[in-house]
């Protein structure tokens, strides 16, 4: 695998989100707007960039009994750090993301970069890995908050695009896809779009299809 | 020593440890007073806002401008129960918040009177006068309670009859986005402006109303339009009013007020 694979990968043949399947928590609850997902994104980066390069430098004295622990005592303090930056110089984003932020530490994507990457490789490949998986993670986002916010709230960036009805525009708002749940079905839409197109990320079916019966009659 | 021996697991566990540690503490002790510089910001802007001092040209104001407009506001310590100003407390460093977990400065509040569902409130407050020369014009009061999923913290604007509303902020909630967080929109909260709180006979009035109010309704004089989809929101805003404006909340001090109006002080 080069460097250019290492970095790239994770944006969409290995995306974390729609490949693996992870940090679909954190995906859920603060895609309502463009500029959470937007600060997700990159604390999601920063915390996997150092988290990967800590682990790494250090991957040939980490005894395996004791090697998640320090993983995550590593993740928890990046994760520390980056909310302590947010809440001194971005306070209204920090505000608005609240907890979830510090639910970075539980976000699986990091801790399994750290433990199937960063043990394994060099620390250059390693902060390629946790940037590459960063932004895979941050664009998924970006797009479904980019949905959520637009036909949510008729806004991008907290700024009005498509006028309100409750404003004397003409546009009535999706409530629904305010709510979580909403951001499932996005995600649920764009796993398939991306299967559809690239069939290798299909996982083999763990057991054979059941035949359907009404064919069966025939 | 090889990764298998525990002594070199407890050497790498307790290294960890100390460096993250270290890298912790040093972040949090060098971006604390900027922190606490938007805390301050931030607090002083609402209250600003509902002082109704802030200029038309709001965004070209400075931070030190509207700090300095800020620190010219009489702020004074109230205690609740007293229903009187409490002069042994500094309203600048007076943090309601953290006397509200000191049981030196705070009560639990009966079950009968906590329709806030707050359970413990301070004993004191910081209020804000506002004066026009000599003449009292509009008091702030902090208010909070508890909404659907969280404690809503705001502060509401009297005019001087000390029963009509003059403005209306809520400044800290953590609400269903796009629904109850609607209690934080300027268009809403403008609605709350010439509300009043009690009626002639002395009955508290205010409420969120279940729909939009008739202007020429009865009621129209107290309630304020619901908010679609907040109703357990809107619900928690009327109960704190009610609690906050209740004879266990500043209805003693308000009467108070009205029998001895407030000096202006000089400074």
């Amino acid at each position: 695998m080069t460097m250019r694979d290492v970095l790239f990968d994770p944006l969409l043949n290995k995306n974390p989100i729609t490949f693996q399947v992870l940090g679909i928590c954190s995906a859920l609850a603060i895609t309502n707007s463009l500029l959470s997902a937007l600060v997700m994104g990159l604390s999601v980066t920063a915390v996997l960039a150092f988290s990967n390069m800590s682990i790494s430098l250090i991957r040939h004295h980490l005894p395996a009994s004791v090697r998640i622990i320090v993983q995550i005592t590593i993740i928890a303090s990046a994760v520390i750090i980056v909310d302590q930056l947010l809440k001194a110089f971005l306070p209204e984003t920090a505000r608005i993301l609240s907890v979830y932020v510090g639910l970075i530490v539980t976000n699986c994507i990091v801790l399994g970069r750290a433990e199937t990457f960063a043990m394994q490789n060099p620390v250059g490949r390693s902060v390629l890995d946790g940037i590459g998986n960063g932004l895979g993670f941050g664009m998924i986002l970006i797009i479904v908050a980019t949905i959520r916010e637009l036909f949510g709230n008729g806004s991008l960036m907290g700024v009005s695009i498509l006028p309100l009805v409750s404003n004397d525009g003409w546009y009535v708002p999706n409530e629904m896809l305010l709510l979580p749940p909403s951001a499932f079905f996005i995600i649920g839409f764009l796993v398939w779009v991306i299967r559809s197109w690239k069939p290798e990320q299909v996982e083999p079916a763990d057991y054979p299809p059941i035949p359907n019966r009404a064919t069966e009659a025939e | 020593m090889t990764n298998d021996s525990p002594l070199k697991a407890i050497l790498v566990v307790l290294t960890a440890a100390l460096v993250c540690s270290i890298v912790v503490s040093v972040a949090a002790v060098s971006l604390r007073p900027y922190q606490l510089a938007h805390q301050i910001f931030n607090q002083a802007q609402h209250i600003v806002k509902l002082a109704g001092l802030m200029p038309t040209n709001a965004d070209a104001l400075s931070k030190k401008d509207l700090m300095d407009i800020f620190l010219q506001l009489d702020a004074r310590v109230i205690d609740i129960d007293a229903g009187k100003f409490e002069k042994n407390l500094n309203p600048v460093t007076f943090d309601q918040r953290k006397a509200a977990v000191d049981p030196e400065r705070s009560v639990t509040i009966p079950t009968e009177h906590d329709v806030a569902r707050l359970g413990r409130r301070s004993r004191f407050a910081t209020a804000y006068l506002v004066w026009d020369g000599g003449q009292l014009k509009r008091i702030i009061l902090p208010i909070h309670g508890q909404g659907m999923w969280s404690t809503i913290y705001g502060y509401i604007a009297l005019q001087a009859d000390l029963n009509t509303i003059a403005a209306v902020t809520f400044y800290e909630q953590g609400e269903t986005p796009g629904l109850g967080t609607q209690i934080q929109l300027p268009d809403w909260q403008s609605k709350w402006q010439g509300r009043q709180l009690w009626d002639g006979t002395g009955a508290l009035r205010f409420r969120i109303a279940t729909g939009r109010v008739a202007p020429e309704s009865a009621a129209a004089r107290y309630e304020v339009d619901a908010l679609s989809g907040a109703t357990v929101t809107a619900d928690g805003v009327t109960n704190l009013v009610h609690y906050w404006f209740g004879e266990h909340g500043f209805q003693p001090f308000l009467t108070h007020l009205r029998e001895t109006p407030p000096i202006r002080a000089n400074n």
